[in-house]
């Protein structure tokens, strides 16, 4: 039975292995709530009250009734939002082509788009400015929304054209021959193929989003349209030890959003994130 | 699929029955090319033209000139900014490539075994991928708070040791970066990984344990030589993501203490809102396209030939 000890020491040790790691990616969050679940005094009491005595939610009650955290969150919300449904009718009908179609240049156009989400935005700040600030574009959702989409047509006309290309052509070719042009074939027939594809991109365009913080930081100057990344940045800049637990909290209300979007379409963001990647 | 593939090539007839014409992919990447040149590609290459010139936000139209890029380049922090940017893209890079590989390894291999605990790990390591650039600073922030009740030096006082000045002393304060950044990238890394061993035809596996290799074997024989290509295409990638973030950096450290952890995107971003340097910025932000660029050519070498023309 030497096998079977050998075994069952692998295992052991692959307990080992992800209890550790468990603790290495989780300790943080952990951490995090803990700290905004703390009055004051019991910040100062450090791992020792990590399960706090006398659990508060008071941290939270004072940054969501504060005046500027939720404008911050509903910013970003409308930011991600329209920018991630903008960004799919954009990308879609790109998508289509670059499934169905046969063109001379398609590979360069594809890699050309690809080449974008490599750039930074940090490389066309201050171009973008300038540029906005004569179209008359700073302070304005529209244009900060306009530069999301652009940050995320790459990615998801890659990733619709990935998951169209999995859609048999000969449901085209049916319809196109019942008389369906080739817009219809895309609006009635692809599309609705394509929702779970769809539905991926728009959340993974809605966390991009949410997570911005180069681009509104930018071009976007009054408090009163700041998103969250921005707002709690500038939130973080003006605090201290003393008021650790508020910060915790507004940190904590800032991700949650992310992480709950996230979960509920792991499954699809998972094949998405790794398409690219492996067919390598 | 087929139909299209035997049609003749005759453009000049025009329409060769109204369904099997060639349609014009141009209307259909109409919008992308509009929002893309618009929104980006125009700005990309106003980069290059304002290199040229001497511009400052505090105003004018600034002058062409060749000063800025010789002026930038030859500054002496420049030398320490790169190699401050080296260190911290490459401990980042190994770190989460080798933990993403290990985790990925052991859940394969508890999966095969149904072990508990695999789904848990991947969603906390995703968990943490998920979060914001900003948000993960302060969050980190808080655990390396040097206070004695700090999250990590509180825990080392606990069992015993000593605290580290993990964001104050400018020996130790890169690699604490380094590992809030591990935290935040390494379940890209992991989930890659684990779609590539998934892909491994397990027959190479049957051959193995017919010549009776050992798991050591059957790992650097087998696993290992057929996850090189996913290896090279993700350590590229995690490079560009590495080399760009800042976000994480600046609400961690701010760059210092000093200048020990500014990294080159981190010093561009200072450049233009600090000193209001708009020519110098635009300098720097070309070096940073040109290193991206660089990467991205040589991952595009991996992608698969048939979504090439």
């Amino acid at each position: 039975m030497k096998l079977s000890t050998r075994d069952r020491f692998g295992d052991f040790l692959s307990y080992v292995f992800m209890a550790l790691m468990f603790v290495f990616f989780s300790w943080p969050l952990i951490w995090l709530l803990s700290m905004a679940l703390r009055t004051r005094k019991e910040v100062f009491l450090g791992v020792a009250r990590l399960i706090p005595k006398y659990p508060t939610l008071d941290n939270f009650t004072a940054v969501l009734t504060s005046s500027q955290f939720p404008v911050y969150l509903i910013n970003a919300l409308k930011l991600s939002c329209f920018s991630a449904v903008g960004c799919l009718i954009i990308a879609a009908p790109a998508s289509y082509a670059f499934s169905r179609f046969d063109f001379k240049g398609k590979g360069a156009w594809m890699l050309g788009i690809l080449a974008f989400q490599m750039i930074s935005p940090l490389v066309i700040m201050v171009p973008l400015y300038r540029y906005m600030a004569r179209l008359g574009l700073i302070d304005s959702h529209f244009g900060t929304t306009m530069v999301y989409i652009a940050l995320g047509v790459p990615m998801v006309t890659w990733l619709l054209k990935g998951f169209m290309d999995g859609i048999p052509k000969s449901l085209d070719e049916a319809a196109l021959i019942d008389g369906c042009n080739r817009f219809s074939v895309f609006v009635r027939i692809i599309l609705p193929l394509s929702t779970p594809g769809v539905a991926s991109a728009f959340i993974i365009t809605v966390i991009a989003g949410w997570s911005q913080f180069l681009v509104p930081f930018l071009l976007i100057t009054k408090d009163s349209l700041v998103p969250i990344g921005v707002g709690i940045f500038q939130y973080a800049g003006t605090q201290n030890d003393s008021s650790i637990q508020i910060l915790a909290a507004a940190c904590l209300i800032s991700v949650v959003p992310a992480i709950i979007a996230f979960l509920a379409l792991q499954r699809l963001i998972l094949s998405a994130m790794t398409a690219g990647a492996v067919k390598g | 699929m087929s139909a299209r593939a035997v049609r003749p090539k005759l453009p000049f007839l025009g329409v060769a029955g109204r369904h099997n014409r060639v349609p014009s992919p141009y209307p259909w990447l109409m919008p992308v090319i509009l929002v893309m040149g618009l929104f980006y590609l125009y700005p990309v290459i106003d980069v290059f033209r304002y290199a040229f010139t001497d511009l400052t936000l505090l105003g004018g139209e600034g002058h062409y000139t060749l000063s800025t890029f010789a002026n930038v380049l030859t500054r002496p922090e420049l030398l320490q900014i790169l190699w401050v940017t080296f260190v911290f893209t490459a401990g980042s890079v190994i770190g989460q490539q080798v933990i993403g590989l290990a985790m990925a390894l052991v859940v394969v291999r508890s999966e095969k075994r149904h072990l508990f605990g695999t789904t848990i790990l991947r969603t906390t390591a995703l968990i943490a991928w998920v979060v914001p650039g900003i948000a993960g600073g302060i969050i980190w922030k808080m655990l390396f708070n040097e206070a004695p009740f700090g999250g990590l030096n509180s825990l080392l006082r606990l069992m015993g040791m000593a605290p580290v000045q993990w964001l104050s002393d400018p020996d130790v304060v890169m690699w604490s970066v380094v590992l809030s950044n591990v935290w935040r990238g390494t379940a890209f890394s992991m989930v890659v990984m684990y779609a590539a061993l998934k892909a491994i035809d397990p027959s190479l596996y049957e051959a193995a344990e017919v010549d009776g290799a050992s798991a050591r074997q059957k790992l650097f024989f087998v696993t290992l030589p057929q996850l090189r290509p996913a290896i090279l295409v993700n350590m590229i990638l995690i490079t560009i993501q590495t080399l760009n973030t800042f976000d994480a950096i600046i609400s961690l450290t701010g760059g210092g203490p000093g200048r020990a952890t500014e990294v080159l995107s981190l010093y561009t971003f200072n450049v233009v809102f600090r000193n209001y340097d708009l020519a110098a910025g635009s300098v720097l932000s070309i070096l940073m396209l040109v290193i991206s660029l660089t990467l991205a050519l040589i991952y595009a070498g991996f992608l698969p030939k048939d979504d090439k023309a």
